[in-house]
């Protein structure tokens, strides 16, 4: 028995303009949800069990590309519904052939909005608007039903007759349609290029004079950062924080010598128990969950990253690469995460404030992200482009002859077992640094601490580090439910590992919930605008 | 219809299960020329610890690693050239001698507790040491394979190459000893009496042997 729709297929063709922006949407689409679930994966593990299906590397900027194309297709077939229905009235839309497949396009139609809606949303990085990330996952989800029914079902309904429709053009392509293919690509390319050269918060950074004194205590009480204009903006996807969402409001100034950064976060809890040892019937302990994997997010402390950069892409500077592998000739991570690196000689600035291992020396810990590192055959993790500025002197270790996941042997004990008395919880806020010379090297003979003992495992061998790592100056306040951080650098260090900063240097900023690399992140570069 | 549904779902379906099923295995080391021995002499994996000595299979050669804990084999302790009746006793620091430390303090001390197995420990020769350079070291760490050989400290490391005479302003004391600088990878000569760093090393060890084959 022939159907309405049997007949239709084989007797109506669609037009080649209609081939051109149906295969169109349906790349754009393919590209969306793999590369948008690819980024999904950071957040949601269940995702990366089909990790080995989506795409590594630079899927940012990909799934911004075919956000682009997708919206410009969906604007233009959105005008060609308006025409037709100005030209045709009401009456031109069919009302009496409304079956299952127009059922089903229409929803697609209503699930594509939201979709578009809530990712430019998200690109805003509103803080106000809260995080319509979990709106947007829905949506994909949605689009993914909707290969399904849409698909689906008219492949099940005609097998290759319909792939032949879709895909066949009629006639020769003209002139007119590689012109209308040429002006379409150009749109899309235009858009996306403009979009990301001009999508950037701006942050003005106020000028005060050089005998004003700006204290790095975390305490921010200079009149002077009143007057700074402050910006606040979502950041989300990170581990611990509320739906993974922590707003961040920035304010900056500057003297022409150094600039200053007032950074607050929300953080409910102040976490500065980072991976502390237990005494078990068997030996010491690492507390931890997910650090044998370099992806702790219980016993960790709380951190944040300011990524500076004299570029300006989306995916934190071009150097966000996803992906257990994203490099062929590297190492895979642990975490299935992805690698920060550059794709080219570029050097990336990374300020990595850490609550235990640096606050008290009152410093960020100056990094930088370059080319990917050679492969080091005795180092377990590899970090590619993530690497420390070079440093003179001193720094924490970790209170473990070698980390082992069941037990670990300390380098140090406390010379007196009061020493440890204040660590009976792992709540606590006691200070959770080891200054060297208080405790004493390890000693089976002196190991005699009862099950249950607790005892921190940062270890400062001295106060602080000394030559191109201790660049940046930093100290931060944990209080009722905030960390408040200021930050202090030369705009200009000198040093190769440094960007200099000056109008038009473009930051990220991400928050860390005790967690060691699962982070917060925005879309939009933040522009510096220096007074 | 049945035959197209099939077509048309059995495949991704397999793809999608052959995905879940096929996870990544974890990283693994690599074949690499330096092995980490511990301190009985026993080989362990690349990503294994503590270790106490490092057998370079390119030279043959055991070299004793450095620690930070304030034992005979810290990193931070220095020591003056000393061996048998010449170059200068005792005038570098350390807090495992009752007096200053010398260069014959460490390899008597090594070879006494048998470390890794062997008691030929002694001073490297200057081409020996240099077999260490590194030039891919890390941004400010010495110029080794810190992952192998950790707590080297930047800074000058004995060799055994003795009686050579001095130049500049330490002419007048005539000779010392050669040693390499791990900041820059120079050989440079500098009187017995100087606090320098030491790694020693040792060759015919059973635990390099028996790593090597």
């Amino acid at each position: 028995m022939v159907t309405f729709w049997d007949s239709a297929v084989t007797k109506y063709s669609k037009s080649n303009l209609w081939i051109l922006f149906h295969t169109a949407a349906v790349l754009a689409l393919l590209v969306n949800l793999s590369s948008g679930l690819r980024i999904a994966t950071l957040r949601r593990p269940a995702i990366a069990q089909i990790a080995e299906l989506l795409p590594d590397g630079r899927v940012h900027q990909l799934h911004f590309l075919g956000a682009c194309a997708l919206t410009a297709i969906a604007c233009a077939y959105l005008l060609f519904r308006l025409y037709t229905l100005i030209r045709g009235g009401f009456r031109s839309l069919d009302w009496k052939n409304f079956d299952y497949h127009r059922c089903v396009i229409w929803g697609g139609c209503a699930v594509l909005a939201v979709s578009l809606a809530s990712g430019w949303l998200l690109l805003s990085d509103t803080a106000a608007l809260g995080s319509p990330r979990e709106l947007h996952f829905a949506a994909a989800l949605g689009m993914l039903l909707y290969l399904f029914f849409h698909g689906g079902s008219y492949l099940l309904q005609y097998g290759r007759r319909a792939l032949l429709l879709i895909l066949r053009p009629t006639r020769q392509p003209g002139g007119r349609l590689l012109a209308s293919a040429a002006v379409a690509t150009g749109v899309v390319l235009g858009g996306w290029h403009f979009i990301a050269g001009s999508a950037q918060h701006s942050l003005p950074v106020l000028r005060v004079s050089v005998s004003t004194p700006i204290h790095i205590d975390g305490a921010a009480d200079e009149t002077e950062w009143t007057s700074a204009q402050p910006l606040t903006l979502s950041t989300e996807g990170g581990a611990n924080f509320a739906n993974g969402n922590t707003p961040v409001t920035l304010r900056a100034l500057h003297n022409t010598r150094e600039i200053y950064f007032l950074i607050s976060w929300r953080d409910p809890t102040e976490s500065l128990t980072h991976l502390p040892l237990r005494k078990t019937e068997n030996g010491w302990q690492v507390q931890q969950d997910g650090f044998h994997r370099f992806d702790e997010t219980r016993y960790y402390e709380d951190k944040f990253a300011v990524l500076l950069s004299d570029a300006c892409d989306f995916g934190a500077a071009g150097t966000a690469h996803l992906g257990r592998k994203p490099l062929d000739n590297k190492p895979a991570n642990w975490h299935g995460h992805g690698y920060h690196y550059s794709d080219s000689d570029r050097i990336h600035d990374l300020w990595h404030w850490k609550a235990v291992r640096t606050n008290d020396m009152y410093l960020a810990d100056d990094n930088f992200i370059g080319p990917p590192d050679i492969r080091r055959p005795g180092r377990r993790r590899y970090t590619a482009g993530y690497r420390k500025d070079g440093k003179e002197s001193g720094s924490y270790v970790m209170n473990w002859q070698w980390y082992r996941p069941d037990t670990v042997i300390p380098k140090r004990l406390p010379r007196l077992a009061e020493q440890l008395a204040r660590y009976e919880s792992a709540g606590g806020d006691s200070d959770w640094v080891i200054p060297w010379f208080d405790f004493a090297p390890y000693a089976a003979e002196n190991d005699d601490f009862p099950e249950g003992t607790l005892m921190p495992s940062v270890i400062y061998s001295s106060n602080r580090f000394e030559g191109d790592r201790a660049d940046v100056r930093a100290r931060a306040r944990w209080r009722d439910g905030r960390w408040t951080l200021e930050l202090a650098r030369p705009l200009d260090t000198g040093s190769a590992k440094d960007v200099a900063i000056h109008t038009g240097t473009c930051l990220w900023v991400s928050a860390f919930d005790r967690a060691q690399v699962a982070h917060t992140r925005h879309n939009r570069p933040i522009r510096l605008e220096l007074e | 219809m049945w035959r197209r549904a099939l077509l048309l779902f059995a495949p991704p379906a397999c793809v999608l299960l052959v995905a879940i099923l096929h996870q990544q295995p974890p990283p693994t080391p690599v074949e690499y020329h330096l092995g980490k021995i511990d301190r009985n002499g026993e080989a362990m994996g690349a990503w294994s610890g503590p270790w106490a000595c490092v057998c370079d299979a390119r030279t043959g050669l055991l070299w004793e690693v450095k620690t930070d804990d304030e034992g005979i084999h810290h990193g931070d302790w220095s020591y003056s050239w000393y061996r048998e009746d010449f170059g200068v006793p005792n005038n570098g620091d350390c807090y495992f001698e009752e007096e200053r430390c010398d260069t014959r303090d460490l390899i008597r001390r090594s070879n006494r507790e048998r470390l890794c197995g062997t008691d030929n420990w002694r001073l490297p020769a200057s081409a020996e040491l240099q077999t260490l350079l590194y030039p891919q070291a890390k941004e400010g760490a010495p110029l080794i394979d810190t992952d192998y050989f950790p707590k080297t400290r930047r800074g000058d490391y004995w060799t055994r190459d003795g009686e050579k005479p001095l130049q500049g302003v330490y002419r007048h004391l005539k000779h010392g000893a050669v040693a390499i600088d791990f900041i820059a990878g120079e050989q440079v000569t500098i009187p017995y009496r100087n606090a320098a760093f030491v790694r020693l090393v040792a060759d015919a060890s059973k635990a390099c042997h028996q790593l090597r084959k």
